[in-house]
Order: structure tokens, then sequence, then C-alpha cells
């Protein structure tokens, strides 16, 4: 599977480079022997199937901590480095995970960890002192064999991903080494991703997408250049042109964010083969001013679902032209239908929920059988998300069934925040909503009902959501209201607060 | 008002939504201790252009001029002496 490819890959070119990250060039022969040398540690303390967290930004310590689990026969369980200690205290005893991988820079974040019973193993310098129950990865000596990697089965579990759940819940998405296999060949295949390949990476790969990007070029043998933050985005550009990048991937506030904030055609990016967009629609006029910058680049948009292990569908570049709007077609392995509300199977040309089944498709969310029974009905993964098929089976999306905003990379349940709002003095009902923005595709908005002549009472709420919440979550705009449009049953009416 | 104090009023105001002057240090990095992201910190330069009525430039947009209160300050003291 994927741990085997990567090792394949490291047999065969071991002085290829691997990682371009922070500066430092990482090559295959390195990762394989961190590799080895963080799963022998891992082997001591963790037994086949048990669960462990890395708590890491995108860097080569992420992916070697990565394999090495899975060569000790663990599941993997990626975690948003955003989010409050509260939040991942919560989530590691969500999965019941056996050792948190750290950053050992990031020192409040071990102490928040050290009052968790939990094993730490911390990145980074061979300067760090750990505490009790933490242990250095740059102080292992574990001798680096590949005789006592683990065999385990392709249905195996393989990682845990989390994502938002519509009620705030977590919901762990559990996939299985085949369903990330097949996902990532698939890809492989359509955007014919090779070892010669060198991309830059800005997406997290706690997400799904961002799992993707590495899993598809580390295992075939390719280059990856991360950079955590777009922050700086001509730093990004300028990144690309000094390292002739041939493939860029990116949601849309990506690309919103750099054709708002750089001159593309102050860089040359002449080696650039493709780039990818996935995360939610985006704006065709906007596809045309990069594509009118870069006229020699595939533009591949895609879509894809953390339970489908990533992608379900890509719509070949030479189609984009007569199939406006779309994404395109079910990748390799994955069958599409629209069903409607009462599960039947609707004809092209007809709206309905957008179900799909396949080789990638989730095992079910982690000990949540409820939920799991929600989205998993009859074989099917039913999406949440509506739209309908053409005659020639291409997807055109036209919205969601399921209340959650969009924002940037990030997916966000409005009921936490409407939680944390509400929480507040004052406050006395409250609604989150998200709203059209030109570079984050959504903003989050509060709309709140309150006790008259609380001028302070805005910042207050900023301020309480700053402490609870992370920093993406923030609501951009509070509207305060006298009453909420509701139905007859007094449900609010999200739509009419927009 | 000295450029040092817009800028802290700015940051406490907008992203750490707080009158205490200890919640920000000089140094204290933006993108370390995730006071901004990359939409904040594309606020703030619209601020600082339209505040002191100069433009950043592409080349210009490093973590050595934008990211704390002591970078900003020395960064916009060259620009309004450049200019």
């Amino acid at each position: 599977m994927l741990l085997e490819d990567f090792l394949t890959s490291a047999g065969r070119h071991p002085d290829k480079t691997a990682v371009i990250c922070d500066g430092s060039q990482h090559s295959y022969a390195r990762l394989r022997q961190q590799l080895l040398r963080t799963a022998a540690w891992f082997r001591q303390r963790i037994d086949p199937g048990d669960r462990v967290a890395l708590l890491l930004d995108n860097s080569a310590d992420y992916i070697t901590s990565y394999y090495a689990v899975w060569a000790a026969g663990g599941v993997v369980v990626g975690l948003n480095t955003a989010l409050k200690d509260e939040d991942i205290l919560a989530l590691l005893q969500h999965c019941d995970a056996a050792v948190v991988v750290v950053d050992g820079g990031k020192n409040k974040r071990r102490s928040a960890l050290a009052d968790a019973d939990i094993a730490v193993l911390l990145t980074g310098s061979t300067q760090l002192s750990p505490g009790p129950g933490e242990t250095s990865l740059a102080g292992l000596e574990a001798p680096p064999s590949t005789q006592a990697l683990y065999q385990g089965d392709p249905e195996d579990l393989a990682s845990i991903i989390y994502t938002s759940g519509t009620t705030g819940e977590p919901k762990g998405v559990m996939l299985s080494h085949d369903n990330l296999a097949q996902n990532v060949k698939a890809i492989q295949r359509y955007l014919e991703i090779n070892g010669d390949d060198r991309v830059m990476c800005v997406l997290p790969f706690y997400y799904s997408y961002g799992n993707s990007v590495l899993h598809t070029h580390i295992s075939c043998g390719a280059c990856l250049v991360l950079e955590n933050s777009l922050m700086y985005p001509h730093r990004v550009l300028k990144q690309m042109q000094e390292l002739k990048v041939t493939g860029f991937y990116g949601v849309p506030s990506t690309y919103y964010l750099l054709l708002a904030r750089t001159r593309l055609d102050s860089v040359d990016l002449s080696g650039l083969r493709y780039c990818a967009q996935a995360g939610g629609p985006m704006n065709g006029a906007k596809i045309e001013q990069w594509l009118a910058c870069l006229p020699a680049t595939a533009f591949v948009v895609m879509y894809g679902q953390t339970e489908a292990s990533a992608r379900l569908t890509w719509l070949p570049p030479a189609r984009r032209e007569d199939k406006p709007g779309s994404v395109g077609i079910a990748i390799d392995g994955m069958e599409l239908c629209i069903m409607d509300a009462r599960g039947h199977r609707l004809p092209p040309g007809n709206q309905g929920e957008v179900c799909v089944r396949g080789t990638s498709t989730m095992s079910g969310y982690w000990r949540d059988e409820t939920a799991t029974a929600t989205v998993l009905r009859d074989g099917w993964l039913h999406t949440g998300d509506l739209g309908y098929l053409d005659e020639e089976d291409f997807l055109f999306l036209v919205g969601r069934s399921r209340e959650m905003i969009k924002t940037g990379a990030h997916r966000v349940s409005p009921r936490e925040i409407e939680e944390t709002v509400a929480e507040v003095e004052g406050v006395v009902d409250v609604a989150v909503i998200g709203v059209d923005d030109d570079i984050l595709g959504q903003v989050i908005k509060a709309c709140v009902i309150a006790d008259p002549g609380d001028a302070t009472l805005e910042k207050a709420i900023l301020r309480r959501c700053r402490q609870r919440l992370a920093t993406y979550k923030i609501p951009k705009i509070i509207e305060f209201l006298g009453e909420f449009p509701r139905t007859a049953s007094g449900k609010i009416q999200k739509h009419r607060l927009k | 008002m000295s450029t040092e104090q817009i800028l802290r009023a700015y940051i406490l105001e907008n992203y750490l939504f707080s009158d205490d002057p200890a919640d920000l240090n000089n140094d204290d990095s933006f993108l370390e201790q995730e006071i901004l992201d990359s939409t904040g910190m594309m606020e703030l330069i619209f601020f600082i252009e339209e505040h002191y009525a100069i433009a950043v430039d592409d080349e210009e947009m490093v973590p050595e001029n934008l990211d704390s209160i002591d970078k900003l300050v020395r960064y916009i003291a060259g620009k309004k002496n450049a200019a």
C-alpha cells in the first residue's frame, strides 16, 4: 500500500529530494531513516490499531511520523494545529490516542498536554529538554531496519480525519489503507503525477485535501515544497519560481488571495504544469483571470469529501469550457448518483442529493453509529451536497443540504460559534451563518439579539470568541437585530438573515 | 499618536479585541502568536496603505517588514523617509 510505495521510492531514488521546507531539503533516504527510527520507538509503545495523533504543521517530521505510525501498525490522527488546547484535549480523548507527536518548540501546547495521560513525542531541535512523559525524536537511537514493519490488511483502519459535525460534535472519518491508496492512485492517474513533479503545498496535511497531496506525491517519488502560511503570498510565488514548481493546489480562497495581493505576471512560472482546485465552488471569472496570467497551465477543478478519502470528481481541463460550472466526472473506482429524499435514483438533469460509492468510501465515523447510519445508507455515502448530473455524467453542484460554513480552507459548524456567543452576558439569542466573501468564499456572521443598552457587547462577544475558538472561527461580522425571522414552528429562517 | 500607538491600537481593537495593552508586546510575532491569519495580514496592509498613504510593494510583503509592531514601525518610517 502507500507505505510500501514510499519505501520503494526511497529505495530507488535515495538521494532525490522529497521535501523542501523552511529552506531545508530532505532526501528520500533521510526520510526513510527517520521513519524507521520513529517506527521502532512507536512499536515499543503502541499495539496495532492504537491511535497516534499528529499535532504538527506541515513538515518532514509530519511525513516521517505519519508513515512511522503505519509501519508500527497504528492509526494516524492528524489534528488541526489551529485549534485551542481544550479542543485538542477533547479530540485526543475522543479517539483515545496512545501517543501524540508535537512540535517541541510549542511550549504552551506542551504544557497543556502535560496534564493529559498520554505519551508525547517531540519533534524539533536536539537541544530540547523533554519533561515527564515526553521523548525527543532527535534523541532516538533505534537501529533502522525494515525487518519488523507491521504487515497489516488493506482493510485495516489507517487514519481518522476529524471534520466538524453540523451539531458541533467531532466526527472522526475512518479510512482504511485501501481507501486511501485507491484514491491516491486515481488522482495520480488523472493529474499524471510522476516522480519528476515538484509541487507547492500550502494546504495543511491534517485536512483531507492536504493529506491527499502528501500521499499522491510522496508515494511516487515526487517532491513536496511546503509553505505553512499564505500570510506572505509573494514569497510563495517567488519560491515556486525559484524551485521551478510543476504543480500547485489550492482552495478558492488560495487563488483569490494570490490574485488580489500578488502580480502573477511578475514571476516566471513557465514550469507550472497544472493548478488544481477543490474545497468548494470557485468563481469562473477568477479561474479565467488566473489562466490569463498562466495560459500554458492546466487548471483542474475537483470535488471531494473527507468521507470519500479526499477526491470524488475531476473536470478534465479540456472540458472546462464546454462544461462551465461543472465539478466533472467521477474518478476511477467511484460511482456517482443523484437521489431524492426517499432514496430513489434520479435521471440526468434532476436535482437531488449527491451520493457516491466505491473504493474510497469511509467505513464510518469513529465510535458514532448514529452519525454513520445517517450518511451511509444502502451502500451509498450521502454527501449532503445538492446537485445534478447531465447526460454525460458530469456533476453540477447547486448547494448544500447541511448547514456548514466554508471559510477559506476550513469548514465550520455554526452551532459551536452560537454556543460560545450565547455564553456572553447580555446575549439573548444568536444565529450564526456564512455570508459570501470575495476572498474567503464565505465569512462568518453572527446575528445577535441582545439586552438593550450595552455598548460594549460586540467587543465582549469577539473577546470571548478569541478566548474559546480557533482564529478562523471568530465572526467577521456581528449584527444586532430586534428579532429573528422564524417559521410557524419557531425555527430561525437562517437564509433570510443573509 | 505615534505610529507605534496607532498600530498597537489597531491590532488590539481588531484582532485581540482587548483594551489591555499588556495583551500585545511590540516584538510579538503576528504569525507565531497566531494574532493574524492571511486575511488579517491583508487587512493590516490595506490599513497601513490607507492610513500612511504608502504602497506596500509585493517584494516588501515579508516577515522582516510586517510580522510585529516593532518591524512595522521601522518599515513605515523607512517608507516615509524614502518618499
